[in-house]
């Protein structure tokens, strides 16, 4: 099903430039993209790919469907492929939802929608987007970016104009629901350490994002703000150790994610062929696994990350780029699983306005992020998921989009 | 000195041919659009899916040429982007749910057309090209 998925895409996309301008006729559009990434490292395998031997297994494919009944009233939804090492592989619904823009200072979007948080939060699962092949893991881990992409639920936005001299100023709000399934990288180290998220986790997430567009024309600076109430989700643990001390080997439990706040900061500024942007964030998670016949365990994360990025258009057709990332993880033990600090050099090249290819070079210390057990043959519960504390990974992608 | 001339006057003239070019864009809108005249960041804002107003209120949907010179010319004086570039952005929002591709049209007389007949449609063209039923507006 998936494969005849990615081929049904890769038809689509060579076929369908001249469909997609015959319906608009009736307002409706189809577009999509597709990607293909490979990826090699040295020294550790990364996003749960078997990169050290050079992996392909990094493949993207979307459909986009939208129609504008009336001016106001815009309705859409995405369909995503998408394969990641040893994660993904499975066609799952990317939004779906109603858009009703009243005028410029209010407009409110319905259905399973993206969350506007941050400066690329809207925009990180979309390639085609921007220079990078791999946004600041820091900021925007690929392998965990479910948790924040997308909730069912709402969002509310608009602009206000605050004078020719002060700029304007834009707002988006949002509440609903977030829901990962059982299988989503989020949950990948756990998973190896044998405890199984019977129903996924899923609550409640709210927030607000202010963009100011300064008088300075193509700089933006701008704040947000996620609040996750507390969920709680069934969990299993698996172990085959328990039956030495007369225990089942599969545990019932529950794991629960005490309420935080998800505060971001961020600037960008563009003009001509320079475009530079930064943004820091703090994501501190604290919470209780309990099993049965076991002490209930507490555990507890304060990352915070940031990342310092910078593009420049050499032609009309290439872009390169460079940025530095950092995590820090301050409740994490001395040593490389507390931290990750990536220096990433980017080329984009848009052969026209369908086709890319983007080649970029990481140099990562640390490995707080990107990895796991199971692909780099590391005893689950270990604190670090890597062996070695140092990883250069070289991405290749392919990109067509219409 | 004397190539510190010809620089000099090969920079001028390029200039002279750029501000030449602009004059040759002209944005028009739908007579029921109540602007007369707009800013270049009104314009860039509508243009790259920012905003769907113009001031004096109303609803504007952006019209693109597909290619050619009066496209790259409007996207080098309004937009600061390349046709790559520009498609790249509106793609992003596109694929992010926030808004539906503008309408790309083949030559400047189904810009014109179209414009005429749309309620608040707005495009640009060539500045020779017969432009009746659509109001011109002034660019500040």
């Amino acid at each position: 099903m998936k494969r005849l998925f990615v081929g049904a895409m890769a038809l689509v996309l060579g076929a369908v430039p001249a469909m997609a301008q015959s319906l608009e006729d009736l307002n409706i559009q189809i577009h999509g993209y597709a990607t293909q990434g490979f990826l090699y490292t040295t020294q550790n395998n990364i996003l749960t790919t078997s990169s050290s031997n050079g992996s392909p297994a990094w493949t993207e494919a979307v459909v986009n469907l939208t129609s504008q009944p009336t001016p106001k009233l815009r309705i859409g939804v995405q369909a995503r492929y998408e394969l990641l090492g040893n994660l993904g592989n499975a066609i799952t619904l990317d939004w779906a939802s109603a858009d009703y823009k009243a005028d410029e200072r209010f407009g409110v979007r319905f259905g399973k929608v993206k969350v506007p948080s941050g400066l690329f939060n809207e925009i990180q699962d979309i390639d085609p987007s921007y220079t990078w092949a791999l946004l600041p893991q820091g900021a925007y881990p690929i392998t965990s970016r479910n948790s924040a992409l997308s909730e069912y639920g709402s969002v509310v936005y608009g602009t206000f104009k605050l004078g020719a001299k002060a700029g304007k100023l834009e707002y988006r709000g949002w509440g609903g629901e977030v829901v990962m399934a059982s299988d989503d990288g989020y949950f990948i180290n756990q998973r190896e350490e044998g405890i199984s998220f019977t129903n996924g986790l899923s609550g409640v997430s709210y927030g607000g994002a202010l963009h100011w567009r300064t008088p300075l024309a193509g700089l933006m600076v701008g704040v947000s703000d996620r609040k996750d109430n507390q969920w709680i989700t069934a969990i299993t643990d698996y172990n085959p150790g328990f039956a030495y001390y007369n225990l089942p080997t599969t545990l019932p439990g529950s794991e629960i994610f005490n309420a935080f706040n998800v505060p971001e900061v961020f600037a960008k500024y563009e003009k001509n062929k320079v475009m530079v942007a930064g943004e820091w964030g703090r994501l501190p998670v604290s919470g209780m696994v309990t099993l049965a016949y076991l002490p209930n365990q507490p555990f507890r994360a304060d990352q915070r990350d940031w990342y310092g990025m910078a593009t420049y258009k050499v032609t009309n057709k290439l872009t390169a780029g460079v940025y530095n990332s950092q995590m820090f993880d301050h409740q994490m033990a001395l040593g490389p699983a507390r931290y990750s600090k990536d220096w990433a050099i980017s080329g984009r090249y848009d052969f026209n306005s369908f086709l890319y290819a983007k080649v970029e070079q990481h140099f990562i210390d640390g490995t707080a992020i990107g990895y796991d057990y199971s692909t780099n043959g590391v005893t689950p519960g270990t604190p670090s998921a890597a062996k070695y504390p140092t990883t250069r990974l070289t991405i290749l992608k392919l990109g067509v989009s219409f | 000195m004397k190539k510190l001339l010809f620089v000099i006057l090969l920079l001028a003239a390029a200039s002279i041919l750029a501000a030449h070019a602009q004059a040759q864009v002209i944005v028009i809108a739908n007579p029921g659009v109540k602007a007369t005249e707009v800013t270049k960041n009104d314009l860039r804002d509508v243009f790259t899916g920012a905003s769907t107003a113009l001031p004096g209120g109303g609803n504007v949907v952006p019209i693109l040429l597909k290619a050619g010179t009066v496209h790259e010319e409007f996207l080098q004086a309004y937009i600061g982007k390349n046709d790559t570039a520009y498609r790249a952005g509106w793609r992003s929002l596109v694929f992010s749910g926030q808004a539906s591709m503008p309408k790309s049209l083949e030559t400047d007389a189904e810009v014109v057309a179209f414009v005429a007949h749309n309620t608040g449609a707005i495009g640009y063209i060539g500045k020779s090209t017969p432009h009746e039923g659509v109001k011109v507006l002034t660019v500040r």
